[in-house]
């Protein structure tokens, strides 16, 4: 690890506002190994859809990433990415992407990036910190493999750490005092523990999850997606976070042995909340 | 070598980690009773290796590292709401508070402080949650128990009652349950190793099995436990 902070490797800043209906971007900026496709359409909601690339295809050593999203009040953003995000070797080092998410009142993300593989002697940390308002809606999904090796072996990368940090401001506590709604924090360590037995993976191999912040989020939701994945092949589990703020967040986890199994059944939930809250019809993302 | 200041904290000590404290611990497996459901954890050997990984993970990255850091003088109130947002399952997140409540209240009348005072009219006045692992922290510290030592204390405390949980739930001969314990102990030295070289973004670093038994637990029709 170098003791002097590295210029990013890649940078994106893009912050979304609502304007005659419809979600426009009114600050964008990248430099570096990251940008954004022009933005889409994908319905009539206003929504406005933007696909982070990777130029470079992928992360390696030493590599930081910063991602600083804001959508404004009332804008809405769909946020996906063109492919994987592909971490090779990065010898004694780490790449890194840090994230910024701020949503204004009655504003709206959906974060739905492709699956994250870390290959052999890969390490990787990301880091996300969302700062909504308790009137904001964020729904964000995730998917980790078990990396990829030439041998065949899985989890055969050195590190995977997914830290998101929720924050939930309201008129007392601001910025970085925002009161903490869920710090969600996975670290994966393939050579240090054996991570695929019971208690760790349970003999599956992917990972993925679901987060859901929003007022309207409560245990009705809870036992409905419960009931709706049970039968998608993957063990599951749901949960709620605690409420600050009239806010509650929403924990979906589940284990399977593909990507495939998990992007269904993250979808499906996406499905679900796009019908009952905003009347869009599922997600069908094709790669541009 | 025992004098007088080391003997009268042992003994609360002991008193503290009895599993016969009436915290409400025997009502709880913290997310073991549903692979108990599904078959995965039927005798000694299968619940060793439950107790071993949730002594390696959440023993050690969410309770004892919160400890580790109240020693070091970190506020209680934002311990204690980093606490509330990283115990993601609700029921694990109500136990806490539950047992967090009970130690609360059996350490102000047994063991007063300014620290305990200070915790218990945050809890009171709704301005935090109340924590088992705080609880139990802020006690040993104005006892002047070790570190070192209160985190051996605790985690093997906490590994013993889901012991005797796993005896009665699975069901597992006495003798078993010493036999898981003697393990236990290497488990929790090991842990309290680990928990001194941890740092901030450590703190509440998950297993995902274990969560998402921890979740499973609220939909489990029969149970025998509360989480």
């Amino acid at each position: 690890m170098s003791l002097v902070a590295p210029a990013p490797m890649g940078t994106l800043r893009l912050s979304i506002g609502l304007r005659q209906g419809r979600s426009v971007a009114t600050r964008q900026f990248h430099e570096g190994a990251l940008r954004v496709l022009r933005p889409h359409y994908l319905d009539e909601s206003g929504q406005v859809c933007f696909v982070m690339v990777n130029p470079g295809g992928a992360y390696l050593g030493a590599d930081l990433f910063v991602i600083d999203v804001e959508v404004e009040d009332g804008a809405d953003l769909l946020l996906a990415t063109q492919s994987a995000t592909k971490v090779y070797r990065t010898p004694g080092s780490f790449a890194e992407q840090r994230m910024s998410v701020r949503l204004g009142e009655r504003a709206r993300l959906e974060l739905v990036p492709d699956q994250l593989i870390a290959y052999r002697e890969a390490s990787y940390r990301q880091g996300s910190l969302y700062t909504v308002s308790p009137t904001s809606s964020l729904v964000s999904t995730e998917i980790i493999t078990p990396g990829w090796s030439p041998d065949g072996a899985s989890f055969r990368y050195e590190e995977v750490r997914l830290r998101n940090e929720i924050r939930v401001e309201t008129p007392g506590r601001m910025g970085a005092g925002a009161e903490l709604l869920a710090l969600d924090n996975l670290l994966i360590r393939p050579p240090l523990t054996d991570v695929t037995g019971m208690g760790f993976m349970e003999g599956f191999s992917h990972l993925g999850s679901l987060v859901v912040v929003d007022p309207r989020v409560d245990q009705g939701l809870a036992d409905e997606l419960s009931v709706l994945t049970a039968g998608a092949g993957a063990h599951t589990g749901v949960s709620l976070t605690r409420t600050v703020a009239g806010t509650t967040g929403l924990i979906l986890r589940s284990l399977s042995n593909s990507t495939e199994v998990l992007s269904a059944l993250l979808g499906s939930c996406t499905a679900l909340l796009r019908t009952r809250w905003t009347g869009q019809a599922p997600l069908n993302l094709r790669k541009y | 070598m025992l004098n007088t200041a080391t003997k009268s904290y042992q003994l609360a000590l002991a008193q503290l980690t009895d599993s016969a404290l009436p915290t409400g611990a025997f009502a709880h497996s913290l997310g073991f009773e549903p692979y108990i459901e599904r078959e995965l954890i039927c005798n000694e050997e299968s619940f060793g290796v439950w107790l071993s990984a949730f002594i390696a993970q959440p023993l050690t990255y969410s309770d004892g590292l919160a400890i580790r850091f109240l020693y070091e003088g970190s506020d209680v109130g934002q311990l204690d709401e980093l606490l509330s947002a990283q115990l993601l399952p609700r029921q694990v997140r109500e136990a806490s508070m539950k047992m967090g409540g009970r130690l609360l209240e059996i350490g102000g009348d047994v063991f007063p402080s300014v620290d305990l005072d200070l915790y218990r009219d945050l809890v009171s006045t709704g301005r935090a949650a109340g924590h088992q692992p705080l609880a139990f922290a802020v006690v040993a510290r104005s006892l002047g128990i070790p570190l070192a030592e209160a985190l051996g204390a605790y985690l093997f405390a906490t590994a013993t009652t889901l012991t005797q949980n796993a005896v009665r739930a699975i069901p597992l001969g006495q003798n078993a349950g010493q036999r898981l314990l003697r393990h236990a102990a290497d488990d929790v030295a090991a842990a309290v190793e680990s928990i001194g070289h941890l740092d901030v973004d450590d703190f509440g670093a998950v297993s995902p099995g274990l969560e998402i038994s921890q979740m499973r637990h609220e939909r489990q029709r029969a149970r025998m436990f509360m989480s």
